[in-house]
């Protein structure tokens, strides 16, 4: 551990940077879109600071393929957009993940409505994304922390999940480097080195190798890939519960929504209800066995996400008892297109829970 | 020590700034602070709201305030969510320049003529500051010499004739509270 800076009031993003460099973070790339945009102007103002780049890109694609170039030269690299930015990066994501290359992905979405793109991805090949879905700004700069580390460790790309008030909210924060062990040398990386010299490496999806070191070639080298990934989803799943030791209610939320319910447990407790939280951290790899552990003696578990049923997919699979799972989130979006509608706020969820558990 | 506001009003009245001001304030003197912003896209008139939570270490509080012990009543458009909020018997900061105080109910309501306070000081765009001067002197989390360093810290060069008058405004407001 490094000596703690100063606390600041910081927004999620000028805090999420600061974490980033904290990290070790030396490249940034992306392209403008509410509410990512913060992050982007944080980083073109600190990163220089800091002796790192960033870079406006003029699309997204953009973006991610500079943030693409920089890991493969073994920078410490990110890149981030919301959904909608994210959903044009998809190819490169798989690329990343296919050519096992580490970058961390910010995803400042608009609303809950990415969970499928985050844990099920859009790219082609037998790849998952490991994604973690803070609930509030100082857990954010924790987990911007951690998802370098991982990156790094499993040579893959990683997100964190955020939304518009972890991107815009203002707290006081501390931001210290962490120190999360070691990690392999990146004896893998780039070095600039071209072909004939007898230094250059390669790195390529297909991993056909050079005509005088062949490599594992594709049934090989995806296998090895598929079967990190199943590593990954035995060791990562984080999860957490809240009040939920003898709750007949369970709660299923993530993310700011689970800040929400959080605080609808507490008052629904004070007035005598057994409702409890249980709340993804990670959202792949999806904290399956803690779930089943957690329901099993639930008689209701009761999903509550801002969209129409994306994690409900994840929980039915998981819980106990299936035939005790219902669906109380919903699609809920602000005026504006860019941030959560009305139904992320203590009023209706405690209704919502009041009507399930009824 | 845990002390909650909802300050809103129109764009162009400076409730963003004033939220930003208490906020930093706080944290500079070692609280926690979170602030958030509700903000719309128009640059004058449209709603401008935003919530500070202060405490001692260890603040638990969310985004979206389902309650709140204060309001700050800069403008009575858009006012309904932030009173809404207010718990009953809270306290109604209201600027009785642009807002009616006798159309809020359950609430300990006072007045402060925010403008007519701003222009005696010579400080006529700093009615904001007013406020938060009068705010802070009421619930005693942060005082005005804090709160002029904050706003000294947030207003960019560009904007740094503006400092004096924004101080004059601060003291004007926290004299108003105390003569009353």
């Amino acid at each position: 551990m490094t000596a703690a800076t100063a606390r600041q009031l910081h927004d999620g993003c000028a805090a999420i940077t600061e974490s980033a460099i904290a990290a070790g973070c030396r490249f940034f790339a992306g392209y403008p879109i509410s509410p990512f945009t913060g992050l982007l102007e944080n980083m073109s103002r600190r990163l220089p600071e800091a002796g790192g780049h960033c870079l406006n890109a003029e699309s997204e694609i953009e973006a991610v393929n500079m943030a693409l170039g920089a890991s493969a030269a073994g920078a410490r690299a990110a890149t981030g957009s919301c959904g909608q930015g994210l959903a044009l990066m998809q190819e490169a994501i798989a690329e990343l993940a296919l050519n096992e290359l580490p970058l961390v992905i910010f995803n400042m979405a608009r609303n809950q409505q990415d969970y499928f793109q985050a844990t099920r991805g859009g790219g082609w090949g037998d790849y998952r994304t490991l994604t973690l879905a803070p609930k509030d700004v100082p857990e954010a700069v924790e987990h911007t922390q951690l998802l370098f580390h991982l990156a790094d460790r499993y040579r893959a790309p990683v997100m964190l999940y955020g939304d518009p008030l972890i991107a815009q909210t203002h707290v006081s924060v501390d931001v210290a480097a962490r120190d999360f062990g070691p990690l392999p040398a990146k004896d893998w990386a780039l070095d600039g080195s071209s072909g004939g010299t007898g230094h250059s490496r390669q790195i390529w999806t297909w991993a056909m190798g050079k005509a005088t070191e062949p490599g594992p070639g594709p049934d090989g080298h995806w296998r090895a890939v598929a079967a990190k990934f199943d590593e990954i989803a035995g060791t990562e799943a984080r999860s957490e519960t809240y009040r939920a030791d003898d709750a007949e209610t369970l709660v299923v939320a993530f993310g700011s929504a689970a800040l929400f319910v959080e605080h609808v447990v507490d008052e629904l407790r004070a007035d005598g209800h057994r409702v409890g939280l249980f709340r993804p951290v990670t959202l792949w790899p999806f904290p399956g066995d803690d779930l089943a552990a957690a329901t099993r003696n639930a008689s209701r578990v009761l999903v509550f996400e801002l969209n129409a049923g994306q994690m409900l997919d994840d929980v039915r699979q998981f819980t106990h008892d299936r035939g005790a799972v219902r669906f109380i989130g919903g699609v809920s979006i602000h005026a504006s297109g860019l941030s959560f509608g009305p139904l992320l706020d203590v009023g209706p969820i405690r209704e919502r829970i009041l009507e399930a558990a009824a | 020590m845990r002390d909650e506001v909802i300050i809103t009003g129109i764009g162009g009245q400076g409730i963003q700034l004033m939220a930003k001001t208490l906020a930093l304030a706080a944290t500079r003197g070692g609280l926690q602070a979170m602030l958030t912003s509700d903000v719309g896209g128009e640059m004058r008139g449209g709603p401008s709201q935003a919530s500070v939570v202060v405490d001692d270490e260890g603040l638990r509080a969310l985004p979206i305030l389902p309650s709140t012990k204060s309001v700050v009543v800069m403008h009575h458009k858009h006012s309904a969510f932030a009173l809404g909020r207010l718990v009953p018997g809270g306290l109604a900061l209201v600027n009785s320049s642009v807002a009616d105080p006798a159309a809020i109910r359950d609430a300990e309501v006072i007045a402060v003529p925010a403008l007519e306070i701003a222009r005696a000081a010579d400080a006529p765009n700093a009615a904001g500051f007013v406020m938060l001067g009068a705010y802070a002197t009421l619930r005693l989390i942060v005082d005005v010499a804090a709160l002029g360093e904050a706003m000294r810290e947030l207003v960019p060069p560009y904007r740094a004739q503006h400092v004096a008058a924004n101080l004059r405004a601060l003291e004007a407001g926290a004299g108003t509270v105390l003569a009353a």
